[in-house]
């Protein structure tokens, strides 16, 4: 996946780029920054969501996203809410969940799981889709400290074992040391890589 | 389990204030009917029962109440369609809204006989005129409804569609829909009641069968008590429907939302 950002502008005012950005499998980069710098902004360009930008994106990488909330249906049993946005197989559902630590919660509705919970199914999903390079926003940010360290741990488990890339934007960098990511730090006006 | 939720389970709320209101105005109505010294301007409520009796006995009831809930039928699942395409056209795309907005305005204003009549005249005397007819008295309803549920669609399970590349069928199923579905069973229910008001008019500018029909026929004899049996007998047969599919079809719909709270 290569990200060649010109600029992104909200009417006359350019809040990002010139950016630049290489990714492949087995890659793990951190973009770093206090927040309203547009980390969030870079990450939904390379996931396809913002095509109001200057400048290309290149590459034929399967991308799945994790958002900041676990964005699950609610009205969707945990199998479908992992087979309906994928495709995957019901087998293959289960397996993911079984991965997550979920392997007793095929049939709950996400309002019967734990914040927690919900926030593993939605890593299950993503890495149901099979993805070449997953992109990861703020995707700790809620939860507590002990409960954060365990879906750093479960999710960096899941890329070795998958071969994954990663592109985590975060505000802390403990996060992406955690991670083994390289840290990236966004700065500046218009908002660019520093150093 | 506490003592409300045990007693609710015994007796739905609202059940007995119900009964007893309906028992006031039969008592109100009989009062009435003996008072006046005319019998055939308001008959006695049992004359009334016998009527319906004999009109259900004879079969009569069924036909003409059974070509009534056609029409209903068809009407209704036209203007569902129609409007839930329209409103969840509308509620996404802002010049689509600004296009059709004005017409929703005059449809929603203009008067149901005026659209009757001039279906009538411009597709002929026929059902297919009477169907489409009462579903362009719904549509603007239904697309009102759904066009404000549809700009309440959270955009976080959107952006989550878009991301997981789901294709357009599957977000309309399982994305948005179910977020409609307390929109669509609401405008179900109101739009019933709307329905079928509007077809015994219809029927009774135009058909050769239905309730309206008969209520045309009974209007020339100036019958009340076939007028007043009529109306009844199918106002209990809407009642029916709204209370033992459409409610429960509601409630369902809306199941998720309560339980997420």
């Amino acid at each position: 996946m290569q990200l060649d950002l010109i600029g992104k502008s909200y009417g006359p005012n350019q809040v990002l780029g010139p950016i630049r950005l290489s990714l492949t499998r087995g890659q793990r980069l951190a973009i770093l920054g206090p927040s309203g710098m547009g980390k969030s902004t870079l990450l939904r360009i390379v996931a396809g969501l913002d095509p109001q930008f200057s400048g290309s994106i290149t590459g034929d990488d399967r991308l799945a996203l994790i958002f900041q909330e676990p964005t699950l249906l609610p009205w969707r049993n945990a199998t479908q809410n992992i087979t309906i946005p994928t495709g995957c197989s019901v087998a293959q559902a289960h397996e993911w969940m079984a991965r997550v630590g979920l392997p007793a919660h095929h049939n709950h509705f996400p309002r019967q799981m734990s914040l927690g919970q919900q926030r593993r199914l939605a890593l299950a999903r993503a890495f149901a889709a099979q993805p070449d390079i997953l992109l990861m926003d703020e995707p700790f940010a809620s939860l507590d400290g002990e409960t954060a360290a365990r879906m750093i741990a479960l999710t960096s488990e899941l890329l070795s074992g998958t071969g994954a890339g990663l592109l985590l934007v975060t505000h802390d960098p403990n996060e992406a040391r955690a991670l083994e990511a390289r840290p990236l730090r966004l700065g500046g006006n218009p908002a660019q890589i520093q150093g | 389990m506490n003592k409300a939720e045990v007693k609710t389970r015994v007796t739905p709320p609202g059940l007995v204030p119900g009964v007893v209101s309906i028992a006031l105005m039969l008592l109100v109505w009989t009062v009435a009917s003996q008072m006046t010294d005319r019998p055939q301007t308001l008959p006695a409520p049992w004359q009334v029962a016998a009527r319906i009796y004999a009109l259900a006995a004879s079969g009569e009831l069924w036909f003409h109440a059974g070509m009534t809930l056609y029409r209903v039928a068809c009407s209704f699942a036209l203007a569902m369609v129609v409007g839930t395409a329209l409103g969840l056209w509308m509620g996404r795309s802002r010049s689509a809204d600004q296009w059709l907005n004005p017409a929703l305005i005059i449809m929603l204003n203009v008067p149901a006989l005026v659209v009757i009549v001039l279906s009538y005249i411009w597709i002929g005397l026929n059902e297919t005129a009477a169907i489409i007819a009462v579903a362009l008295n719904k549509i603007p309803v239904v697309t009102v409804m759904i066009r404000e549920g549809t700009r309440a669609l959270r955009p976080d399970l959107d952006e989550m569609a878009a991301a997981f590349r789901m294709s357009r069928m599957d977000r309309l199923r399982h994305v948005v829909l179910p977020q409609l579905a307390p929109q669509i069973a609401a405008s179900a229910r109101a739009g019933i009641s709307l329905i079928w008001k509007i077809v015994l008019v219809v029927e009774f500018l135009g058909r050769s069968n239905g309730v309206g029909f008969k209520l045309h026929m009974l209007f020339s004899s100036f019958d009340v008590a076939g007028v007043l049996a009529w109306a009844l007998a199918f106002v209990a047969v809407m009642l029916a429907i709204d209370l033992l599919i459409l409610r429960p079809w509601e409630a369902r719909a809306n199941r998720w939302r309560s339980d997420a709270a």
